[in-house]
């Protein structure tokens, strides 16, 4: 029979490692098309938790109050392509100048939430189980509220890499993060696609930040931020660009800063994500399932 | 238009009167930085609307001997010790600044002490609980000569907590890493092996604003706890208790003062039923005494029954002592010293605080301070409160 405390603390671990995952699946896609992540993401997820627990307060049933959030979250995928991305890439010709936008705007997000919802802690409710609801597996108690974090992560993750691999438009991204001049000269709508990947990756950081929300039980305005440096250690683990690099480095992340919490020190959990991070970029800087960049004379 | 030559007249007359040129005599200022905003704001803006009610009420009673009260000064920290800092600065260049509040928390108080201990001026402690603060070079040393405390300090906390941990052969401690979390869980540690020779404590620290304490609580669990003592804030320890169920983990739960707040309340639901918490006694007793009674009537009018106060108007939330009503007895200890001292003179303000005896405050019965003691909470100003589920109501009662 496992051991009740590697399995508690590997439970756990797998869950928060599968909502660093998501978070960086979200940086993922946008890199796909723009070779550009958004450091907004944790106030995006943020936003999406607060207007959940809005919504739901004004009477909206929970399942409407997080498709209506996440609706607007991913609308803000598009504002932040137009006008934080966007100029930063045409100004700098290049440069990094995106970095401190999209974290800007993240910044900006988190006042605005903080003017409008209040900058304390609220409440987060159930949206389908509860702390206290739970089965029961070779003796072990597992929380539903886990499970299903796992589950949405995995799931998503994993349908994302079958459009990407087994769609026309998948492939059509894949053209756009190869040569987005040449797959624009091909009739591709490249511009649909960066829209697109920047919607869908500001929906995957509202799906993480509700699953993650209701773990903890209460959101507010500084909610995310932390998340998302994790999120990107996840990312460059994993390889860049690849979806299933993002699962095995979020779940390597998760996994491993709980295991060390739990045997070694609890106040050694938060720094091991970056020790990891230093030894990926040294060790394998192109990550897990990353492949080495080439560049052609 | 139309004027007398008798009111122009009796306008140059009232005029060269040396008396009534003295229009009215100079405002009498105070000033602090806190948290108005910001994750913990709970704590900061409590401790604004403390002295916004206390320099009202002294103002309509005619001021301090007919001169008006005012906070000059309010800035917004964010419980950032850097911004405390600049922020306090600010306040020290403003000579009219008379008297002052710390920050409301450990982290800012303990950047800016060293600053106003050497400036002179007056300063007093509403919440920061750790005990350097007052005494830093020990609790058997002299105080900062101008630094005081209604807070509820560590020191007598964790006696407290002990007292109520004693009955049990093993307990854990879980506390955040921040100075407050970090001194608390050491002074209860002391205080229960020293209570209880043979006790098991196990410690373990988190980081504010973790969102899984799992780690954590599997090493009290594997430790055997009986008991687990929480040292932080309201929002992680409502992260703790939720982790806790989904552990599986019935054993019996403390938190410290700062934990027991409405985020906690609000964050854990229905699981917050059984949490014993310290606190101050003086909102859990019935009949409050009247200085408490007269606070909470005072905060009711002019706020209502808010997030601070809570929904039952007959019942205020514990916690808005801590969170509030110590700013409104720091602001009447600083009025109640310029009136004794009959000066705005920072040493002879220090002076008077020194000889305060037995003072009303809302949240401590009797505040009273001398040269070697500037903290005012004595052990039987705290009490031991159980948290029960009525309805849809979450009520702490006082249980020692």
């Amino acid at each position: 029979m496992m051991d009740d405390f590697f399995f508690s603390l590997l439970l756990a671990g797998i869950s928060v490692g599968a909502v660093y995952a998501l978070i960086a699946l979200g940086l993922n896609l946008t890199f796909w098309t723009t070779k550009t992540m958004n450091f907004g993401q944790g106030s995006l997820m943020m936003l999406c938790a607060m207007l959940t627990v809005f919504l739901s307060s004004q009477g909206l049933a929970m399942a409407l109050a997080v498709i209506g959030s996440l609706l607007v979250v991913a609308a803000f995928g598009v504002f932040i392509e137009r006008w934080t991305v966007r100029p930063a890439l045409q100004a700098s010709g290049g440069s990094m100048g995106w970095v401190v936008s999209t974290l800007g705007f993240g910044i900006f997000l988190q006042g605005v939430a903080a003017k409008y919802f209040g900058s304390q802690a609220v409440a987060f409710p159930d949206v389908v189980f509860t702390a206290q609801d739970f089965v029961t597996v070779f003796g072990q108690y597992v929380s539903l509220q886990y499970l299903v974090v796992l589950a949405v992560a995995v799931a998503l993750i994993l349908a994302l890499e079958l459009f990407v691999r087994k769609t026309v438009w998948g492939q059509a991204v894949h053209a756009v993060s190869l040569d987005p001049e040449l797959a624009l000269v091909q009739g591709i709508p490249v511009r649909l696609l960066v829209l697109g990947s920047f919607m869908l990756s500001s929906a995957l950081a509202g799906v993480a930040g509700v699953l993650i929300a209701q773990i903890g039980g209460t959101v507010d305005p500084a909610f995310g931020f932390d998340l998302v440096l994790l999120g990107f250690v996840a990312a460059v683990l994993g390889g860049m660009g690849s979806s299933m690099g993002a699962l095995a480095g979020g779940l390597l992340v998760g996994i491993l800063s709980k295991l060390v919490g739990g045997y070694v020190s609890t106040a050694a959990e938060h720094g091991i994500a970056f020790a990891l991070l230093m030894l990926a970029l040294a060790l394998r800087p192109q990550g897990l399932f990353g492949r080495p960049e080439v560049s052609k004379a | 238009m139309n004027i007398s030559r008798r009111t122009l007249g009796l306008g140059a007359t009232a005029l060269s009167l040396p008396g009534l040129v003295q229009a009215q005599p100079a405002t009498i200022k105070f000033g602090f930085t806190a948290a108005l905003t910001g994750p913990f704001n709970e704590f900061g803006e409590g401790i604004n609307r403390g002295a916004q009610i206390a320099v009202e009420e002294c103002n309509k009673a005619g001021g301090i001997n007919g001169r008006m009260v005012a906070l000059a000064e309010v800035l917004d920290d964010q419980l950032v010790p850097d911004r405390a800092v600049q922020n306090l600065r600010r306040i020290l260049d403003n000579r009219e600044i008379v008297g002052l509040m710390c920050p409301s928390g450990s982290g800012p108080t303990l950047a800016i002490a060293d600053m106003i201990q050497a400036d002179g001026r007056p300063i007093i402690n509403p919440q920061a609980q750790t005990p350097t603060i007052v005494y830093p070079n020990g609790l058997d040393k002299p105080p900062r000569p101008n630094l005081f405390s209604v807070s509820i300090s560590n020191t007598v906390e964790s006696e407290k907590l002990a007292a109520a941990l004693a009955q049990y052969s093993r307990v854990g401690i879980v506390h955040e890493s921040t100075g407050y979390g970090v001194t608390g869980a050491e002074l209860v540690r002391q205080e229960l092996v020293k209570r209880k020779p043979g006790m098991r404590v196990s410690v373990e620290s988190y980081n504010q604003r973790a969102q899984d304490m799992t780690a954590q609580l599997v090493r009290v669990q594997r430790a055997n706890a009986e008991a687990m003592l929480v040292i932080g804030l309201g929002a992680d320890f409502a992260v703790i208790r939720r982790n806790m169920s989904r552990l599986n983990m019935n054993l019996a739960l403390f938190g410290a003062a700062g934990a027991v707040t409405m985020p906690y309340i609000e964050g854990a639901g229905d699981l917050v039923a059984g949490t014993r918490a310290v606190n101050h006694a003086a909102f859990g007793r019935r009949p409050m005494h009247a200085a408490a009674a007269k606070f909470v009537d005072l905060y009711r009018a002019k706020f209502g029954t808010d997030r601070w106060y809570g929904q039952d108007a007959a019942n205020p939330l514990i916690s808005l002592a801590a969170t509030v009503g110590s700013g409104y007895d720091c602001i009447n200890l600083l009025i109640d010293a310029i009136r004794r001292a009959g000066s705005t003179n920072a040493a002879e303000i220090v002076r008077a605080l020194d000889q305060t005896r037995d003072f009303a405050g809302a949240t401590i019965e009797k505040i009273s301070f001398t040269p070697q003691n500037h903290v005012a909470l004595k052990l039987e100003d705290l009490g031991t409160y159980e948290m029960l589920k009525r309805g849809d109501r979450v009520v702490l009662e006082l249980r020692d």
